[in-house]
């Protein structure tokens, strides 16, 4: 590839009027004629530009392919100029590339051009790889001229799937450790089905040890045994579903079934703290897209961050809200605690601020993190009342809360 | 003739409460649940035999709490606290607060009834030393100062020509009094007499 080639097939005057502004047969002290001098100028400054920079005309035939792009694609230029650049791009793409030049010749109307957009290159060896591509447009003497600068992204992409996999694995994990907090509790929860279950089967096996007489009585019983048996196994399938690791996935949900689910997760152990509980829900409220497990990890956070806050107090009234909102769900969690104080208020949702003698205080900033990710939004006010209130609102659509 | 001892269940779970009477009733044991420490306090029979199966954790009044209202109340009906499984520590609170046993949950079959038969009969025996002992001060009202002497001086074991002595007063005139005494005390026998002078904790007779 040479400059001079490229300089024969950018015939944007005005451009290369710029750039020497004289005439062009004048010899430079090179040696070299301006145009040539020029050219090799050119050449030197795109060839530094670590982007891979490819023009076509309009039929699509490569007309430049920079050393950048050679690396990028593995082709040598002279492999690539004169081709169809659908060469570089997999299927469909490949197919549909003419498509988009034919019709933007014909109604004007851009899809990339001026904007740029993540799409996929293939390299020589059919390999693909996630490249932003941005295009440039000239016309000369009637002639369209498309640049497309190319930026390979497999880089950045791997960084965004990376940290995305750090933040699932940190809301695991605290997913984890808010179940571990649990643990007495549930132990506590599961002690009861069991106790039930051992009382009734000890009271059938003594009625089945007096006699067939009393085997009827003795298979009722052992019915309540099983129920019980039911129970625990409800309890822990809970537990299991909210535990688990797995892959983020949305899906639309009945939001009053979702905050019944997160609450007798939540409560868990709880009853012993009198704490009045009252969930107060509209009517016909529509199904909202969401991971379920991350909304509820949320909600649990929250509902249990109301009840520590309402700890020794004299009210405690913990009412839990869903209501409708413009193009919105939206769920309240409203204590009657101690409020947070002003000096919390402004780094609430920080990691790793608290006010807890135990926690890590990841909690809200998980939570936050999980809510905006739906394209929701979390936050909080006073309660008129006394205590702290806290809202979650989640989309309706994949268009975010405002 | 005592009350049959009463098993009293006091656990918030329904499932749990439920399932021991059940149990319990096939062993022929006569059982009373209640939901909540609060319920049983209005029920329970202060004085009568019985024994309460009381779960720690509960909401509102909880096992200590109970344990506490019972003391103040002068509940005697004795307390085996359930707990659950690994609460040592709330068990050895809840002995020191006056609980008489305590059961882990799930609980043992054998366990159970062992301590629950252990505290029943502990309790029908204070219960019948209890009714006794009203009976008997009831009766001891019945007594006029001069038996009542004569009463105190037979408690001790003494003689009619001691006690006569002792009040100045002639051995006929402790006879016949003495004839009274037994009368309204019910006592057919010096034994009796001296079996219901115990019950009352006889001890003023010594002169301490």
């Amino acid at each position: 590839m040479t400059l001079k080639f490229a300089a024969e097939r950018v015939p944007d005057s005005s451009q290369v009027g710029e750039l020497g502004g004289a005439n062009l047969e004048e010899r430079a002290p090179s040696g070299l004629t301006v145009a040539e001098d020029q050219a090799t100028r050119l050449e030197s400054i795109i060839n530094a530009v670590p982007d891979a920079i490819i023009t076509i005309d309009e039929k699509g035939i490569v007309t430049f392919f920079s050393a950048a792009a050679e690396r990028m694609f593995q082709y040598k230029a002279e492999e690539v100029i004169g081709r169809n650049v659908k060469i570089l791009m997999p299927t469909p793409y490949s197919i549909e590339h003419d498509g988009y030049l034919d019709r933007y010749l014909r109604t004007g109307e851009k899809r990339i051009i001026g904007l740029g957009r993540i799409v996929v290159g293939r390299r020589k060896d059919g390999s693909t790889f996630p490249i932003e591509l941005a295009v440039g447009e000239a016309v000369a003497k009637g002639k369209h001229i498309f640049t497309g600068l190319i930026r390979d992204v497999s880089d950045r992409q791997e960084t965004e799937r990376r940290l995305h996999e750090v933040q699932d694995d940190l809301i695991h994990v605290s997913r984890l450790s808010a179940m571990g907090e649990l643990a007495s509790a549930l132990a506590h929860e599961l002690n009861q089905p069991l106790t039930a279950i051992s009382n009734y089967l000890l009271a059938a096996r003594q009625l089945i040890q007096r006699g067939p007489e009393h085997v009827e009585r003795a298979s009722d019983i052992i019915g309540k045994s099983i129920d019980q048996a039911m129970r625990a196994g409800q309890i822990i399938r809970q537990l299991r579903s909210f535990v688990q690791k797995r892959e983020v996935e949305r899906a639309p949900a009945e939001i009053g079934k979702v905050v019944d689910e997160a609450s007798a997760l939540a409560f868990i152990g709880l009853k012993e703290k009198g704490i009045h509980v009252a969930i107060e829900r509209e009517n016909a409220l529509p199904e909202v897209p969401i991971d379920r497990i991350q909304i509820q990890q949320v909600l649990i956070n929250l509902i249990r961050n109301a009840v520590d806050a309402m700890e020794g107090r004299d009210r405690r009234d913990l009412t839990i809200r869903i209501s409708r909102d413009e193009g919105a769900v939206r769920i309240s969690i409203i204590d009657t605690g101690a409020g947070i104080s002003s000096d919390m208020e402004g780094k609430l949702f920080q990691a790793f601020a608290t006010t807890k003698a135990t926690g890590m205080g990841v909690g809200l900033s998980i939570s936050r993190t999980i809510v905006e990710a739906h394209g929701g939004r979390l936050w909080f006010e006073p309660n008129p009342d006394g205590g702290t209130i806290f809202h979650l609102a989640l989309p309706l659509s994949d268009r975010p809360v405002p | 003739m005592s009350a049959k001892p009463i098993v009293y269940i006091v656990d918030d779970e329904e499932a749990v409460r439920t399932s021991l009477a059940t149990l319990l009733d096939i062993h022929g044991f006569t059982t009373r649940a209640y939901e909540s420490g609060k319920v049983f306090l209005e029920d329970v029979d202060p004085a009568g035999p019985g024994c309460a199966l009381v779960d720690v954790k509960m909401p509102g009044l909880d096992g200590m709490g109970l344990l506490h209202k019972m003391a103040e109340g002068n509940i005697r009906v004795p307390v085996v606290m359930m707990t659950g499984y690994g609460e040592v520590a709330t068990a050895v609170k809840a002995m020191k607060a006056g609980a008489v046993d305590f059961l882990e949950k799930p609980l043992d079959e054998e366990e159970l009834l062992t301590v629950l038969n252990r505290h029943l009969s502990h309790s029908q025996i204070a219960a019948q030393l209890e009714e006794q002992k009203v009976q008997a001060h009831a009766r001891l009202a019945h007594l006029t100062e001069r038996e009542r002497e004569v009463f105190n001086g037979l408690a001790m074991g003494k003689t009619n020509k001691g006690i006569a002595l002792d009040l100045g007063i002639s051995p006929r005139t402790v006879e016949i009094h003495r004839a009274r005494v037994m009368e309204k005390l019910e006592a057919h026998t010096l034994s009796d007499l001296i079996r219901l002078a115990l019950v009352l904790g006889h001890r003023h007779a010594d002169g301490s």
